[in-house]
């Protein structure tokens, strides 16, 4: 049988960002595979070095669109840590709410383009209708679509009145049960079952090996999500399941982000539910002092880490983060070994990739 | 980051008596450890790996912060079943190199790839690696160099550009007297 390469992207119809991949095919079977980045590399580390530590607030915030409050945030957390800062009790729980909801939105998007790849467009549509429920509560309290600008360093820049908090909860009980309604027909509509079942596996044993994080990693097995294993802004208060799957395949990460999806409502809610009175920023801040930290948060994609190192000038001295993409590219490998061609968009759509985290 | 006198969930992994043990205000562990070199790394990233320790992440920089061929230092951050540990290794000018983990930890690739690329340091025990990220025809090393914020946005640009649409465009004269 002849053996030839195709390539994919880097601007390709199925790529929502540009990679490239190389892709080794004997007749319609993946042979192999070779990934090169760097289309997008901006330098961002190297400007965060040039950037106080307020500023680095709005830089970290544009690193991506969808993940875009679990960058601020954990670089937030990141300074917190270095300089010993404690955030009012008010804000713990509102840093949850920002999070969860950009979660829910960037994990609807993803099972969205799903649905889309797999030819299922009238899905597709009625998952971004949904997810519009989601954007209308983020243009409504934070006034934007995407960056939410929510995050502070100490705290936050938003808080929630008798108005918003309404509004919140009506939005909130809108969603449910389209959601549960769009979890069912994932879980058991047979087109989507034939075309996702069995499709880009990843064995939990190389889920280990190649250290892959966030609901690819849980869609293997491996019970493992930052907000339960080290909790940060208010998780360790708030009651929700770390939501795994076994059979490692693109439906088990699918459901495993539904279920997730689904969780963000009920966290919200609690959040309203338990959320004291009080500041959300504290009196007075310190000055960050010479020194080291790490914080790390569950993003929607998974587990993101912040390093930061001052030298006790304003501006840090070196700021590194590793997003949960960075993680996940290698698993390709094993993902795609001898999948068919048609199934190569839909397996890279599994890992939910974000080239703009990736190559910053 | 609060040091804490605690039992710390590092001990019984690394045999180093100066690991500092903090928490921060969740409660999370950190622990922080420097080796004395970067051969001691080796040992102990096989020790963390059969630990079952997860690689987070690795970070190269300047100790003096935009220097260009001084002392560096290399941070790895491992993930203890929810503790962070970070262990820093020196790397000096006159021997930029430090040992491959990807025997112990395959997810190192990419992180080995990036700091090689990016700030030329040469990796021992494993082969060379192909670059990650820039452009071949970008020198490595380029994080060393201090890159003005005003060329790394591309604010500041040759006229190359506009000279040429200047030169190719009909324009009235009050315009190209401005430009």
């Amino acid at each position: 049988m002849a053996t030839y390469s195709i390539p994919v992207g880097p601007l390709h119809v199925a790529l929502e960002e540009p990679m490239y991949f190389r892709v080794d095919i004997e007749g319609e079977t993946v042979k192999g595979l070779e990934i090169s980045a760097g289309h997008v590399h901006r330098g961002m580390e190297s400007l965060a070095l040039q950037r106080n530590y307020f500023q680095n607030i709005t830089l970290t915030e544009r690193l991506c669109s969808l993940c875009s409050n679990s960058h601020p945030c954990t670089y937030c957390m990141a300074v917190e840590n270095l300089a010993g800062i404690d955030i009012p009790e008010r804000a713990r729980y509102l840093r949850v709410m920002a999070d969860e909801i950009k979660r829910l939105a960037s994990n609807l998007f993803n099972v969205g383009i799903m649905a889309h790849t797999i030819g299922f467009n009238s899905l597709f549509m009625h998952v971004m209708e949904v997810r519009e429920l989601a954007q209308d509560i983020k243009e409504g309290v934070y006034g934007n679509r995407m960056d939410l600008a929510a995050n502070c360093i100490g705290g936050v820049k938003y808080d929630i009145d008798d108005e918003i908090e309404s509004f919140l909860r009506t939005q909130l009980k809108e969603l449910k049960r389209p959601m549960d309604e769009l979890y069912r027909t994932y879980e058991k509509d047979p087109l989507v079952t034939a075309r996702t079942k069995g499709i880009g596996i990843l064995p939990e044993k190389d889920a280990i090996r190649l250290g892959v994080v966030g609901p690819v990693a849980r869609g293997s097995g491996i019970a493992y999500d930052i907000r339960d294993k080290a909790p940060y802004s208010a998780y360790d208060q708030l009651s929700f399941t770390v939501q795994t799957e076994t059979e490692a395949d693109v439906r088990s990460r699918a459901l495993v982000r539904l279920r997730e999806a689904i969780d963000a409502i009920s966290l919200m809610e609690q959040c309203l539910d338990r959320m004291p009175k009080g500041p959300t920023v504290p009196d007075c801040l310190p000055d960050i002092p010479p020194g080291q930290s790490v914080a790390r948060s569950e993003a929607p994609r998974g587990e993101l880490i912040y390093y930061l190192k001052s030298d006790g000038t304003d501006r840090p001295q070196r700021l590194k983060w590793r997003v949960p993409t960075y993680m996940n590219w290698e698993a390709l490998h094993i993902m795609m070994n001898n999948c068919k061609i048609s199934d190569i968009p839909l397996i890279i759509n599994s890992i939910d990739p974000c080239i703009s985290c990736t190559e910053r | 980051m609060t040091p804490t006198t605690s039992d710390s969930p590092f001990k019984a992994i690394l045999p180093y008596r100066d690991v500092i043990h903090t928490t921060d205000s969740n409660g999370n562990h950190f622990g922080w450890v420097d080796l004395p070199s970067p051969e001691a790394l080796q040992i102990t990233g096989k020790r963390l790996a059969e630990y079952g320790a997860r690689l987070c992440t690795i970070t190269a920089f300047n100790k003096k912060k935009f220097a260009q061929d001084g002392d560096m230092q290399m941070v790895y951050n491992f993930d203890l079943d929810g503790a962070v540990l970070t262990v820093s290794i020196p790397v000096t000018p006159h021997d930029r190199r430090v040992p491959s983990l990807v025997d112990y930890f395959a997810n190192a690739d990419w992180h080995e790839r990036e700091f090689a690329e990016l700030f030329e340091i040469e990796l021992t025990g494993r082969d060379a690696p192909k670059r990650l990220f820039l452009d071949p025809k970008i020198d490595t090393g380029v994080f060393n160099r201090l890159v003005p914020l005003s060329s790394m946005m591309n604010g500041a640009s040759t006229k190359q550009l506009w000279e040429t649409i200047f030169a190719e465009t009909s324009m009235p004269d009050w315009a190209k007297e401005a430009k």
